[in-house]
């Protein structure tokens, strides 16, 4: 076979768009040779499960080739990927919980002889597998006893039991403890020796670096790079990952712009607008909400919160950086109330708040803005009226109280809506039927009902089009000049650098590290929260 | 308007398509099926045209008979499909209903029986309120395993069905049986604690005013107290609610609490109205009628006395139907069923559901 021979997994210009508009895949083009690791690196948005999945015959792409072994191939679901050799481990288990991890293995394969299924067969060939790669693993017990790590071994096996020579493993690492992801990949190395070639999403670098054979680094959907791992650095790869930087989310407003209208913005074309000028924060800093040796335990696998500390000081923007996971979600539902800490102190306005429910806190100035605003932050059945009065539901000056006055209640939706430039047909329309970037709007001006002292946002922008993102910015500059303190989380640099006086790194559940307004550089950021360094 | 014209449907396409397919049923088993229905509307609502008459000529007001059947036979179905109504506005399903009920009635008997000696206007309400506590912390029961313990609501209100209903079985045949009477029944309850009725045997009492009052009261609970904001709340979107410092878990216990109230009331009425006394196994499913009640309603107090009475009516059209055509009054049994199942292949739908938005 010749050495300069086509690669044994070809992608070629795959492009992806998806209904919303969204440029998922841009011109990707992927080369992995048989026999090796190959990772694949990049932001959160950068595309990379999306190039996965349309590998793994989950999406079809609107334009490309993917060449398997030299042959054209075309699949048209995964069943197609699975039959040419191809299994993929997502991030999150599709193990049913209630089935045995030996009926998962065979789920969509059952063998069976008139109907009864033939499990003492199926489950010596599994053993079979699992004894060559030196696992054992209890093949009656049900999947939600099973840990994550044991789960993915499953899974692995599951995709090497339907015959899988190629295997997309997406972020097999991000809830595994650090023994278990060097047991991991002395599982994958053993899979590289029998034959099997291996493609590994992370945002791990040092895992690539230890680990990985070639590397490819995705960027808003392109492909923009792939290197040979041992002649490259975790610097190198994180400043290629984060690209150069772009500003957008404090840009002035383009004028006579109507609102609304905007179409979603495809990530390239984010560098036309200019910054606008931020207040400095105010003189004396008076520390609002303060987070002190903050334990809360992971939940299904997650890293949970490991002694984090923090202050956030009034009229500032605190932003809180790091890969999905990393303990956000806990940090910021400790701080609610919504999430009972191990151990840990937390002071709102200088009281001690840790064993107050969030109904306290609320009424005492915190308010919280949901990570996801149709889950978490809103009742999408109810009018725009009835969502902002929820959690306010018993303060007369907001149309609440033990009875409720619908015409106050009309009168101040009216006032806010027209405020906060908010398009809802009527204060009496449902929530439902709002744009993504109304919704949001409606979260947050309910938020800023109270007069909070401090705000708890998690990604206050995801999914949403500039115009909306401007808007909630204004919003939200103008309350922070009140001297309102933001802790603002989000998994996208670009808004963070923009928009925060300062940054904090989580990394696995602990704080890599505060960076100021001044030191502010990407790569840095990019640095700690891949790899948990202090800068 | 469309959502107007869509509600008329959802409300009345059921009932008329199941009495279309209950004439045809009679029909298609060789009975006279336009005489069957004319019988089964006239038991329902009497001699209506001729006592409006009468009214119009004489100035007098005669009820019919069978109209006040049908609404003493709608007043235990309209409190307790109110109950079961406001428990799924709050996102829970009380299948409870019925052991509520039944806890609730022998508390009233007990109080009605037992505390001598109080004049009228104490004992009676005191009575009321008795069964609307008994079934109240009956129903909490279900509601703090939920909130607290995670148990489902269904599974634990069936259970405390059974044991409710052979509690007071016991209760009825053993302690606190009458000695002097001849079924197991309860002592009678005091004139003191009795609910004005209708001589004559159509069963119309004060219970009925009762209930119908309780749809309001549920209404402005819901759509303008704070406490039934909270509820719709939890019951539309918990998480939200809970983020936005809503106690979800006290929330599920107080409308549980209150759903058996209503359902508790539900059985103190039929005892101080109708019976007089609590008879065991006196209920013949009010409670689990209730469900079908409610959701024929739309989860809507207004909603639930438009279907309690018709529920109602057609269970004393039936006796009639049957009484005067031969008919089986269990074709009105099967028109009912079949109205339950057109709404609870619907019941779920919410209108902004169908298109993602």
């Amino acid at each position: 076979m010749d050495a300069v021979a086509e690669p044994f997994v070809h992608m070629a210009g795959i492009t992806k768009t998806f209904a919303t508009g969204v440029v998922a895949n841009d011109d990707a083009n992927l080369a992995v040779q048989r026999g090796t690791i190959h990772a694949i690196v990049g932001e959160n948005g950068a595309g990379k499960t999306t190039l996965m999945n349309v590998l793994y015959g989950r999406y079809r792409p609107d334009a490309g080739r993917i060449r398997l072994d030299g042959r054209d191939v075309e699949f048209r679901s995964p069943a197609d990927a699975i039959k040419a050799g191809i299994g993929m481990v997502t991030q999150h288990s599709t193990f049913l919980p209630a089935l045995t991890a030996i009926e998962n293995v065979l789920l969509g394969h059952e063998p069976a002889v008139l109907g009864v299924l033939r499990l003492r067969a199926a489950m010596e060939r599994a053993e079979e597998i699992a004894a060559k790669l030196g696992i054992t693993l209890d093949w009656r017990a049900r999947a939600d006893t099973l840990s994550v790590a044991t789960l993915h071994k499953a899974e692995i096996i599951r995709a090497l039991y339907r015959g899988a020579r190629i295997l997309i493993l997406d972020e097999p690492t991000a809830a595994l403890a650090p023994q278990e992801a060097s047991q991991l990949f002395s599982l994958l190395h053993d899979l590289v020796q029998s034959g099997h070639t291996v493609l590994l999403i992370t945002h791990r670098l040092r895992e690539v670096l230890e680990h990985a054979d070639r590397v490819t680094v995705m960027r808003a959907g392109r492909t923009v790079a792939d290197m040979a791992s041992d002649s490259t650095t975790a610097a190198e790869l994180a400043s290629v990952m984060v690209g150069p930087s772009r500003k957008v989310y404090l840009a002035a407003e383009p004028a006579g712009e109507t609102f609304g209208e905007e179409p979603t913005l495809a990530p390239s074309d984010r560098a036309a607008f200019a910054v606008v000028e931020r207040h400095p924060p105010h003189a004396a800093p008076l520390p609002v909400l303060e987070v002190r040796h903050l334990i809360v335990p992971g939940q299904h696998g997650r890293p949970g919160l490991q002694d984090v500390s923090l202050t956030l000081y009034a009229g500032e923007v605190l932003g809180i950086a790091g890969v999905d996971g990393s303990g956000q979600s806990e940090l910021c539902e400790a701080i609610v109330g919504l999430r009972t800490p191990a151990a840990g102190t937390i002071l709102l306005n200088g009281k001690d708040v840790t064993h107050r429910p969030p109904a306290y806190r609320l009424r005492k100035g915190l308010a919280y803005c949901p990570e996801d605003r149709q889950r978490d932050g809103l009742v999408l059945g109810f009018s725009v009226a009835e969502n902002l009065l929820l959690g306010h539901h018993r303060e007369p000056e907001h149309g609440g109280g033990a009875i409720l006055n619908p015409q106050r209640l009309r009168d101040a939706t009216r006032m806010v809506l027209q405020l906060h430039h908010i398009e809802a047909p009527s204060p009496e329309t449902a929530a439902a039927y709002l744009s993504g970037g109304n919704q949001q709007k409606v979260v947050i001006a309910r938020c800023l009902l109270g007069k909070p002292s401090a705000l708890v946002a998690m990604h206050l922008t995801r999914g949403l089009d500039l115009a909306s993102v401007r808007r909630l910015y204004s919003i939200l500059e103008a309350a922070r000049s009140q001297g309102l303190g933001v802790l603002l989380v989000s998994l996208d640099l670009d808004e963070l650098t923009e928009a925060a006086d300062r940054i904090a790194v989580l990394f696995s559940g602990r704080l890599a590290g505060i960076v100021t307004r001044q030191e502010m550089d990407r790569d840095t950021l990019g640095r700690m929260m891949t790899t948990g360094a202090a800068h | 308007m469309r959502a107007t014209w869509r509600r008329v449907v959802i409300v009345f396409g059921p009932l008329f398509g199941a009495l279309a397919a209950g004439w045809m049923i009679i029909a298609l088993t060789g009975g006279d099926a336009n005489g069957a229905m004319w019988q089964l509307l006239v038991g329902a609502v009497g001699d209506l045209p001729g006592a409006t008459h009468t009214f119009l000529e004489t100035g007098r007001v005669a009820v019919p008979n069978e109209l006040l059947r049908s609404l003493a036979k709608a007043t235990p179905l309209l409190l307790s499909g109110l109950a079961v109504a406001l428990a799924l506005r709050g996102g829970l399903f009380n299948i409870g209903a019925e052991g509520q009920l039944m806890v609730g009635a022998l508390t009233t008997a007990w109080v009605g029986y037992a505390a001598a000696g109080l004049p009228l206007w104490i004992h009676l309400p005191l009575a009321l309120a008795a069964g609307a506590c008994a079934g109240a912390g009956w129903a909490a029961m279900a509601g703090a395993l939920k909130a607290w313990r995670g148990a489902h609501e269904v599974i634990v209100t069936i259970m405390l069905n059974y044991v409710a209903i052979l509690l007071t079985h016991w209760l009825v045949n053993g302690p606190m049986r009458d000695s002097t009477s001849l079924a197991p029944a309860t002592p009678q309850v005091l004139p003191t604690a009795r609910l004005w009725a209708v001589e004559g045997g159509a069963n119309f009492s004060a219970g009925f005013g009762i209930a119908l009052a309780s749809a309001p009261l549920v209404a402005f609970l819901l759509r303008r107290m704070a406490l039934g904001y909270e509820i719709r709340a939890v019951g539309a979107n918990p998480q939200a609610a809970r983020a936005a410092g809503i106690r979800v878990g006290w929330i599920t216990v107080t409308v549980m609490a209150l759903s058996g109230a209503l359902a508790g009331l539900a059985g103190a009425v039929e005892v101080l109205g109708v019976h007089r006394r609590f008879l065991d196994a006196f209920s013949p499913g009010y409670g689990f009628d209730s469900i079908a009640v409610a959701l024929l309603g739309n989860l809507n107090p207004a909603g639930v006395v438009f279907s309690a009475l018709l529920f109602g009516a057609l269970g004393s059209g039936a006796v009639h139907m049957e009484a005067f055509t031969g008919t089986a009054r269990q074709i009105a049994g099967i028109i009912q069923a079949l109205v339950i199942l057109a709404v609870g292949v619907r019941a779920f739908r919410i209108p902004w559901r169908d298109r993602k938005p």
